[in-house]
């Protein structure tokens, strides 16, 4: 099997311009089919083919193995020496959201990222091309439950609506820790005190959330018995989209991102959703996961950590690289996130790191950040490893994926190219060229402004 | 086979000099009769060509000898590293190991000093050998760092107000092993460390949310602002060159230990740690320190590149800040700090990384690493932490690449250190075969054989 | 010509309807001082320019009871009409600034201003608490820029003078800080000034005044909108169900918040939401989708990249006519995105892109502060490709139809207010020379621009603390 992590040999020089024949890059057309050849691909699921082919019709994958037939009219990408693996996944991400935080209440599942998704920020092209397709973007930690999180595409320049992931489950961020009971102690904000300042308090503030909701689905179901009945003279109950949001995860229709540090607070969350008869779906950072991994995998909840973060405050103190690998040796289903417009930059490293510290090997750990948060996230009939059928969300890298001397030359996803080394390096020349234009444009229209005397209205004189 | 007995009459000297008000300040060589012989490695001594299947021999915390074919001294114990690599340890550039345990916790952290103008004081005395961040730091092959004051690359600059100290103190270059700050201490004024002054402007055009308007977007008022500061700087300078002469002519009247600190700056003896990122303070910082014939070495510098013609005629070197990091401008390309390390070293320019960090300072050979799928020669990512920051820090004499003589901080690892998954199998920093088990190590055992 | 109403400028001019007669007498001791009004004018041998038609060169405009009652060529002149010679004038509709604080009393300027940023509100302390939706924070929706609105506000005057003759006058201070009011710009009292007091409901985005808790976010904004939206709803079906037969009924709330946005949608009254660049736009359209209400944008800069989605959805914009600059004073070394030169770039072109794709937009004057400014950006904007058609239609006709008003507004044509400007040479000109305006039927002339004295302060129309939100 080739190694992930290095080399096999010396790759061929070829520059990838050559590689992509005939089409600009970014214009698939997705009639047309696209033949990925002579690529070492890295399933996940069904280990590694070497000198592999991959087939992608309408942004679907459609074939997989050592030789497939070159359909008519095909595109060919010549991928030898390359890697392909499945487009990353970030659980936990805060790229491309015009706000991250409604931290002024202890409890804002009314708010959701899904209102505020922003496709023009950088950070979604820089996190392509560290390979990333996929990500969760979650509200922030200010309080003990948070809004609504969004899991997207990376389209980038596609609109807000273009980068929603189609028929991916709701989620919604909880919060545990140091973070909620700051929330009250920051003299001067717009914050007000109602926030929690123990642990206690934050399971608190979860427990009488869920316990208004209860009631809240009862008044509704009330009601709906009593409209069915045929009753008549039925006032409707008040829409609230703050418990709302509960019920739906007390039906089991949204799923819970829960931030949590201490081992401590993770098992409290736990038994207080078994209490109220729900699942954590994912405890993220979760540094302390390897303290209480048996509890975690009795509960069924997935865990989403930094690879190596530590001893930033001192629920961190207690953090470890191991974290993620004892988790997965204690049957907990795993991956490694960002939570940083950086680090889901190399989110493949972040991986490798749990082969050093903690040994898992390499498929394990590229399973961190593929098809494991793609199951934590209940995509994974459509992302998450090589597969027919499954979205056309792919790397294409110069070395083994999980080395840190490897780099992404194309990301795809549903098939079209989002990003290209070598497209990058000819998009570099043209911005700078059109920002010296414009910036040459702008000063000479205030030359003239100033001439005229126009630029200052004659009030202001 | 020469026994270098300890050399460090020199070297002490030269602290109480610089050290100045602290006598009491040495470092100790330890010479606790301990000999080594790793055998069997490759030995990368980044002196020359790697050797295969060679020996290293440690004595009296130097090394003694470095070869293929050498004989183990009576007495010494045998390291079998069939199979692995001997590299130098690796140098952190610039750091804060020991100086902060809990980023969040302000009582752990002796980071940053009240005040502006603190060039009496030195990291040394500050460095926490119990640290936690030490152990961890160093099972990833980190021997030996620059422990500087000040809170550079910090959020909010390490004091609250954004912005660190202009001259925080003294930085020290301290091994990553010892029972006092005092065994570790290699020097305690390895660099003085000078924040260049930034000019701030809040963004003017918001293409996020509404948010906070800029309080102050005028830009005469900000350069105002910073002229000032520089002038202080000045200022400062000047008071210190005057009380040099009348120290020589006998007329001081009483020490001043800031102004007594600045002497072996302003006399150009001491070099000068010159943080700054942005391309102008790079420029100013170096117009000000040519003007003023100080002995400059750029930190930080994540726009060096666009300096480097500058930086490279003017021959000072980097301590590159992490190059997993965003790009300054939205515009930049996506990989511009990958590739910046590259780019300068192209262009003459010496390099070393700094981790600018306490607890990630394990991460510096990655940081490292980062540059080279983007232009950075493999050899030279392994130099800017070894032999490179030893240059610039006027210690390669001592440190820096895996020599007779050279002070015996060395790594035994199973593979190319910038490597994600290699292994640090053995450690020596000061001669003194030393545990790579930390507190993580601990943990993990701890908490893997939970039943 | 000039003579006459010129000295009615100092003094607190009548509207037409109170001037019954040509020779009324006296009714106040200032109006003892003044000549009375004309009721009827005649303006003959102008260019009128309709906007609802086509030019008419050399045409004659006739107006009574400050209505117009003729237009076209050869019009029988009414005996007594006070005749104005128009050779060498053209005439055109009153312009209209769709979207204005003009009037209004100085506002908390919420918009971009930003939370915990209220400077002078006295501390956060003492602010009332919202924590969450039920305490409806910064929401006035039964509040009336009509009741607000200031006839001797120094703005009103230079506004009128930079050839505005109605004001589409929109409350800014509050997440629901009321709704607009058309009002014309010349009168005694607002209450004759009014043409119509509920035109739009105003959503003021990112307003954080008066309040401290929730929302504190884009995010809570939005989530605030949509409550409120449903509650309404919710309102209106409870109130239904009660007042039919409240026996055995468990009593709804009383919400003061909450029946105007009832009244709002059962009249389809627009509601004004703001939408600044291509991604604020489209949030804006789904939010009109999701909840329902007929959309007004306004700001619009980056318009040009939301073109097509807003003539798809017909809907309506305002231009915010502050075009982005560069600032005077910024950082010779900052390098700005590419997406911000861009935008100052382009954003002048956006009502280009809007006429090319359909899109019916307006001009407002937003955070202008000169009266004389705003028409030098609508140049801008024809120079950028608008045709000086729409852009005439745009500052006229459009803004009539978009709030609702067209059957009394926005056009010359027989019936509606008389409201004209009357330039000599092109309205569009380097340098328009504005003769005169006519707001109901009376005639403010228009003195050429001259060197100010500081002690002239009746011709200092602007004060600069005066801002001109929205």
């Amino acid at each position: 099997m080739t190694g992930l992590m290095r080399f096999s040999g010396r790759l061929p020089g070829l520059p990838l311009a050559l590689l992509l024949v005939s089409l600009p890059a970014t214009a698939w057309p997705q009639s047309r089919p696209l033949l990925i050849q002579h690529a070492n691909i890295v399933t996940v699921t069904n280990g590694i083919i070497e000198n592999g082919s991959l087939l992608i019709r309408d942004g679907k994958i459609a074939g997989v193995g050592e030789s497939l037939l070159i359909p008519d009219g095909a595109q060919i990408i010549n991928a030898t020496g390359r890697y392909v693996t499945p487009g990353l996944i970030d659980c936990h991400s805060h790229i491309a959201a015009d706000a991250i935080n409604e931290g002024s209440i202890p409890v804002s599942s009314m708010v959701g990222i899904e209102d505020v998704i922003d496709p023009d920020d950088i950070g979604i092209y820089r996190a392509l091309a560290g390979g990333v397709t996929t990500a969760n973007v979650l509200h922030g930690s200010a309080n003990p439950i948070g809004g609504k999180c969004q899991v997207i595409k990376l389209r980038w320049g596609k609109p807000a609506s273009g980068l929603i992931f189609e028929g991916a489950p709701p989620g919604i961020k909880f919060a545990l820790g140091e973070n909620p009971k700051r929330s009250n102690s920051q003299p001067g904000g717009r914050r007000i005190d109602l926030h929690p300042n123990t642990r206690m308090g934050v399971n608190d503030v979860i427990r009488q959330a869920f316990a208004d909701a209860k009631h809240y689905q009862s008044r509704w179901k009330d009601y709906e018995k009593r409209k069915a009945a045929g009753e008549k003279r039925l006032i409707p109950p008040r829409r609230d989209f703050e418990l709302e949001s509960l019920v739906e995860i007390l039906e089991g229709k949204r799923l819970v991102h829960a931030h949590c540090y201490r081992a401590d607070e993770i098992l409290a969350l736990l038994r207080l959703a078994e209490e109220f008869g729900f699942r954590i779906q994912t405890l993220q950072h979760v540094l302390e996961g390897y303290k209480v991994a048996k509890e975690i995998a009795d509960h069924g909840a997935g865990a989403s950590t930094f690879s190596d973060w530590w001893a930033y405050k001192v629920e961190a103190y207690d953090a470890i690289p191991h974290n993620a690998a004892i988790m997965v040796r204690k049957g907990v289903l795993v991956s490694i996130n960002s939570d940083s417009a950086e680090e889901i930059r190399h989110l493949n490293q972040e991986a490798a790191k749990t082969i050093k510290w903690g040994g898992l090997s390499e498929d394990e750990a590229l399973r961190l950040v593929t098809i494991n948060p793609a199951m934590q996230l209940k995509i994974d009939n459509r992302v998450g490893s090589i597969e027919p059928g499954k979205d056309a969300d792919l790397v294409i890298w110069d070395g083994p994926p999980l080395s840190n001397f490897s780099k992404v030359l194309t990301t795809l996803v549903d098939g079209e190219v989002y990003f290209d080394r070598e497209k990058d390096f000819e998009a570099r020349e043209q911005i700078a060229k059109e920002r010296q234009t414009l910036i040459e444009k702008e000063k000479e229209s205030q030359k003239k402004k100033k001439a005229s005397g126009s630029d200052k209205p004659a009030e202001e004189k | 086979m020469k026994n270098h007995l300890p050399r460090r009459a020199f070297a002490i000297a030269s602290i109480v000099a610089a050290a100045g008000m602290f006598p009491l300040l040495r470092g100790q060589d330890r010479d606790d009769g301990k000999v080594y012989a790793i055998r069997g490695a490759t030995i990368h001594t980044l002196a020359g060509q790697p050797i295969e299947d060679g020996t290293v021999i440690i004595q009296g915390g130097r090394i003694t000898g470095v070869g293929s074919r050498i004989g183990v001294p009576r007495g010494a114990q045998v390291v079998n590293a069939q199979g692995l690599h001997v590299y130098p340890g690796m140098l952190d550039a610039f750091s804060y190991v020991g100086l902060t345990e809990v980023g969040a916790v302000s009582a752990t952290n002796d980071i940053t000093e009240k005040g502006d103008f603190n060039p009496h004081l030195q990291a040394a005395i500050a460095v926490h050998p119990a640290s936690e961040h030490i152990p961890v730091a160093r099972a990833n092959g980190i021997t030996h760092a620059v422990v500087a004051p000040g809170g550079a690359g910090l959020p909010l600059g390490g004091t609250g107000r954004g912005t660190p100290p202009v001259i925080p103190g003294e930085a020290s270059l301290m091994n990553l092993n010892g029972w006092t700050w005092e065994e570790m201490l290699v020097d305690p004024a390895i660099g003085m460390v000078l924040t260049w002054p930034t000019i701030d402007m809040p963004r003017r055009f918001n293409f996020g949310p509404p948010e906070d308007e800029p309080s102050d977007p005028s830009f005469r008022k900000a350069e105002e602002k910073y002229e000032e500061r520089v002038a202080e700087i000045e200022t400062w300078l000047e008071a210190s060159r005057h009380y040099g002469r009348a120290k020589q002519a006998g007329s001081l009247e009483a020490p001043d230990s800031k102004l007594e600190a600045l002497l072996p700056v302003v006399e150009g003896r001491q070099r000068v740690i010159v943080v700054a990122n942005a391309a102008r303070a790079i420029r100013n910082a170096v117009a000000f320190c040519q003007k003023h014939k100080l002995k400059m070495v750029l930190a930080g510098g994540a726009e060096a590149w666009k300096e480097k013609k500058l930086l490279s005629e003017k021959k000072i070197p980097v301590i590159l800040g992490p190059t997993q990091a965003i790009p300054e401008e939205e515009d930049d390309p996506y990989d511009k700090l990958y590739s910046a390390p590259g780019e300068l070293h192209e262009a003459g320019i010496k390099i070393a990384f700094g981790s600018f960090n306490s607890s990630d300072s394990r991460l510096l050979p990655y940081e490292a690493a980062m540059g080279v799928p983007f232009g950075l020669p493999r050899e030279e990512a392994l130099n800017a932490i070894t032999r490179n920051p030893a240059e610039i820090l006027g210690i390669a004499d001592r440190f820096g690449t895996v020599e007779e003589g050279k002070v015996a901080n060395l790594i035994v690892t199973d593979g190319d250190p910038l490597s994600i998954t290699t292994e640090v199998r053995y450690l020596f920093i000061q001669g003194e075969l030393t545990p790579t088990d930390n507190k993580h190590q601990q943990l993990y055992e701890k908490y893997l054989a939970r039943p | 010509m000039n003579s006459y109403i010129g000295s009615l400028r100092r003094g607190r001019p009548l509207v037409f309807a109170l001037a019954v007669c040509w020779v009324a007498l006296s009714i106040g001791a200032a109006a003892a001082e003044e000549p009375s009004r004309p009721k009827s004018f005649a303006i003959q041998g102008a260019k009128l320019v309709p906007v609802s038609g086509p030019v008419v060169e050399a045409g004659t405009i006739v107006f009574e009871d400050g209505l117009i009652t003729a237009i076209g060529r050869d019009i029988q002149i009414p005996p007594g009409a006070w005749l104005i010679e128009g050779k060498g004038l053209t005439v055109y509709p009153g312009l209209i600034d769709a979207m204005s604080s003009v009037g209004l009393p100085e506002q908390d300027r919420g918009r971009r201003g930003g939370p915990g940023n209220r400077g002078g509100s006295g501390s956060q302390g003492e602010l009332p608490v919202s924590a969450g939706p039920e305490d409806r924070p910064a929401t006035k929706t039964w509040a009336l820029a009509a009741d607000e609105f200031d006839p001797a506000n120094d703005r009103v005057k230079a506004w009128r003078e930079a050839g505005f003759t109605s004001a589409v006058v929109a409350p800014m201070d509050g997440i629901f800080p009321g709704q607009a009011a058309v009002i014309n710009l010349a009168g005694d009292r607002a209450s004759e000034m009014v043409i119509q007091p509920q035109v739009a409901l105003v959503i003021n985005i990112g307003y954080s005044g008066g309040y401290r808790g929730f929302p504190n976010s884009l995010m809570g904004y939005i989530t605030y909108v949509r409550q409120l939206f449903h509650d309404a709803g919710q309102y209106s079906a409870a109130w239904a169900v009660y007042r039919d037969d409240p026996s055995g009924l468990e009593r709804p709330a009383y919400d003061r918040t909450l029946a105007p946005l009832v009244e709002a949608k059962s009249e389809k009254r627009p509601v004004l939401y703001p939408g600044d660049l291509a991604k604020e736009i489209h949030r804006a359209l789904n939010l009109s989708k999701e909840l329902g209400f007929p959309l007004i944008v306004y700001g619009a800069h980056q318009g040009y990249e939301a073109a097509a989605a807003l003539a798809e959805r017909k809907t309506p914009v305002m231009v915010n006519l502050k075009w982005p600059e560069k600032e005077g004073d910024a950082d010779p070394e900052e390098e700005e995105p590419l997406r911000v030169l861009r935008l100052r770039d382009r954003a002048p072109s956006t009502p280009a892109a809007f006429e090319k794709a359909g899109v019916k937009f307006a001009f407002y004057s937003g955070e202008i502060r000169s009266a004389a400014e705003i028409l030098p950006k609508v140049r801008t904007a024809i120079e950028k490709g608008l045709s000086p058609e729409a852009a005439l239609r745009a500052l006229t006709l459009s803004a009539a139809e978009i709030y609702g008003v067209e059957n009394r507004l926005g056009s010359l044509d027989s019936g509606k207010i008389a409201n004209l400007v009357v330039t000599e040479g092109d309205l569009f000109a380097e340098k328009p020379k504005l003769k005169m305006v006519f707001v109901d039927g009376q005639k403010y002339d228009i003195r050429p621009p001259r060197e100010e004295k500081p002690e002239d302060k009746e011709q200092a129309s602007e004060t600069p603390q005066q801002e001109g939100t929205p």
